[in-house]
């Protein structure tokens, strides 16, 4: 309720403030919106969301493969950790830009490349994130399904695994809130479609209704995304847990 | 008979990442027989829990022998340790299948033991839903249904209120009646050690220091002055309860309760 609330009270301040300037350089709620069922007839949107989506899925899972298994072994190895916590801030610093430009620079202005771009920025964070979850492991639990004679995979499987899934959830949605920005920048500077391009498209043509439309259309996607898919997993994979009463 | 435990000049050194070097168990010898409840008496940092991780198999560096025979395992540890995100039931088709308990055997076992203690409502429960002592109280269940031989519990009731913590007693001599598994109760309440064993050991500072029998005939009651009695003049001589340790002539009873320094007599196994 109070989400909603919120929500309504942005968009009405959004309408008070666009008062201020002429409509064609910050237009209204309702402008954008008309403007963005325009796109939306008009069918003009769904190659370009469709790209920027299966980039973002791509470069996740890209991601994911990279991140997760450093973390992990930065997490088990004490000397692996000693050698990758400088790499790890490193590639924490380095703008996702200079990423983007070497990528396109090195393989090309392709999928590939913008895929690896993305995937890129988003490792160190991910990696940071498992990292953190194998030091926490608990190693009571792992012995005590020692005592009980477990065999390895079994302790990776059932005892180990568990443990780290919160992790990798947490790190997959907060990859994902990066994610979503750079793929962005991305199709901007290297890609002849998406919604970064639209955007960039837009803003060459000094058109703010389109660009304040497609803002708001993947901000929208975004949160759908976030709320129908991500948050309903959660839920079921920690089912478990305790209700935190908030 | 052969013991089901069988230690000898067992020796084990930490060391720290600095290389300083720390000895925690100083030549231990111990011999439980099979079928013998036995407490380990001891302030902390004595070293209980170190000797029953090497007893368990879970450290394997150390110096000396320990031999343990006479079946499988069961370590009850000062916490539960149930994985959180499987129920209570979960937590014991884990150990069951952990252990490879032929699985037509399961659920006899889950149900005999969750009976014994009062848990058979709570099997679809995860644990944060259960309380503290129900939570030990399963792991007790979960150490019990892979029927191990020897029985190893690290403090496992010193957590608990005295209510919770008197019954679980009670149950678990009940179930050792029973079965007459070899029990290693590590323990440092006086009171507890001398109602459970049939022999106490005490140990300080990683070493034995004074070994008895308990007099007390079985089956007990847990309020029997016997018990009280025996428990005070254990206390007094533990070093004023401190875990100073005890020059052994101060050792009260000496004669009476059956006392004797390790190092002159130890005791076969009954
Ligand atoms: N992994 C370890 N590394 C170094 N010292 C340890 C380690 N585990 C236990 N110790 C030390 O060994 C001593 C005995 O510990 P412990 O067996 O846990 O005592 P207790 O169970 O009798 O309270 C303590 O002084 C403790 O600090
Ligand atoms: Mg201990």
């Amino acid at each position: 309720m109070l989400k909603v609330i919120s929500l309504l009270a942005a968009v009405i301040f959004w309408g008070l403030l666009s008062l201020t300037l002429p409509p064609d350089i910050f237009p209204g709620p309702l402008e954008t919106v008309k403007a963005l069922w325009g796109e939306i007839a008009g069918g003009r949107v769904g190659t370009d969301l469709v790209m920027t989506m299966l980039r973002v899925v791509g470069g996740l899972v890209l991601a994911l493969l990279l991140g997760v298994p450093v973390g992990v072994l930065m997490g088990l190895n004490r000397r692996a950790e000693a050698v990758l916590d400088v790499w790890v801030m490193i590639g924490l610093t380095v703008p996702s830009l200079c990423y983007a430009i070497m990528a396109f620079m090195w393989f090309g202005l392709n999928e590939g490349a913008a895929i690896v771009a993305i995937a890129v920025t988003a490792a160190p964070s991910i990696t940071i994130n498992i990292w953190e979850g194998v030091k926490n492991v608990d190693t009571k639990l792992v012995a005590m399904a020692r005592v009980f004679e477990a065999p390895r995979s079994t302790i990776v499987r059932r005892v180990l695994m568990p443990q780290i899934y919160p992790y990798v959830m947490a790190s997959a949605r907060f990859g994902l809130g990066i994610i979503w920005k750079i793929t962005v920048l991305v199709e901007l500077i290297g890609r002849p479609n998406g919604v970064g391009f639209k955007l960039f498209y837009w803003y060459q043509l000094a058109d703010m209704r389109q660009v304040l439309a497609w803002t708001l259309l993947f901000t929208i996607i975004m949160l759908l995304i976030e709320l129908a898919i991500l948050k309903p997993i959660e839920r079921r994979i920690f089912a478990w847990r305790p209700e935190v009463a908030v | 008979m052969k013991p089901a435990i069988h230690v000898a000049s067992l020796r084990k050194t930490f060391t720290a990442r600095d290389g300083s070097t720390r000895t925690v168990l100083k030549n231990l010898d111990l011999d439980v027989g099979a079928g013998e409840f036995l407490c380990i008496l001891g302030p902390s940092g004595c070293g209980k829990s170190t000797l029953l991780n090497v007893l368990a198999g879970l450290d394997k560096v150390y110096d000396g022998t320990a031999d343990v025979s006479g079946g499988r395992i069961g370590y009850l540890f000062q916490e539960p340790r149930l994985l959180p995100w499987l129920t209570a039931e979960g937590n014991l088709d884990f150990a069951l299948s952990s252990c490879r308990v032929p699985t037509k055997r399961w659920e006899q076992l889950k149900s005999r033991y969750l009976a014994m203690t009062g848990l058979s409502d709570y099997r679809n429960y995860y644990p944060h839903q259960i309380s503290g002592g129900m939570a030990q109280r399963l792991a007790l269940v979960r150490a019990l249904c892979v029927e191990p031989g020897i029985l190893l519990m690290d403090e496992p009731f010193s957590g608990l209120d005295e209510i919770t913590a008197r019954r679980i007693r009670t149950d678990l001599l009940t179930i050792w009646e029973e079965t007459r598994k070899t029990i290693v109760f590590v323990t440092h309440n006086a009171y507890e050690a001398c109602f459970l064993a049939d022999r106490i050991l005490v140990m300080m500072g990683g070493a034995f220091e004074q070994e008895m029998r308990v007099p007390i005939p079985r089956p007990r009651s847990y309020d029997d002055s016997a018990v009280f009695e025996l428990s005070r003049d254990v206390i007094r001589a533990f070093g004023d309860g401190m875990g100073r340790p005890t020059p052994a002539g101060r050792w009260p009873g000496n004669v009476a309760h059956g006392w004797s320094a390790t190092s002159t007599a130890t005791l076969p196994p009954a």
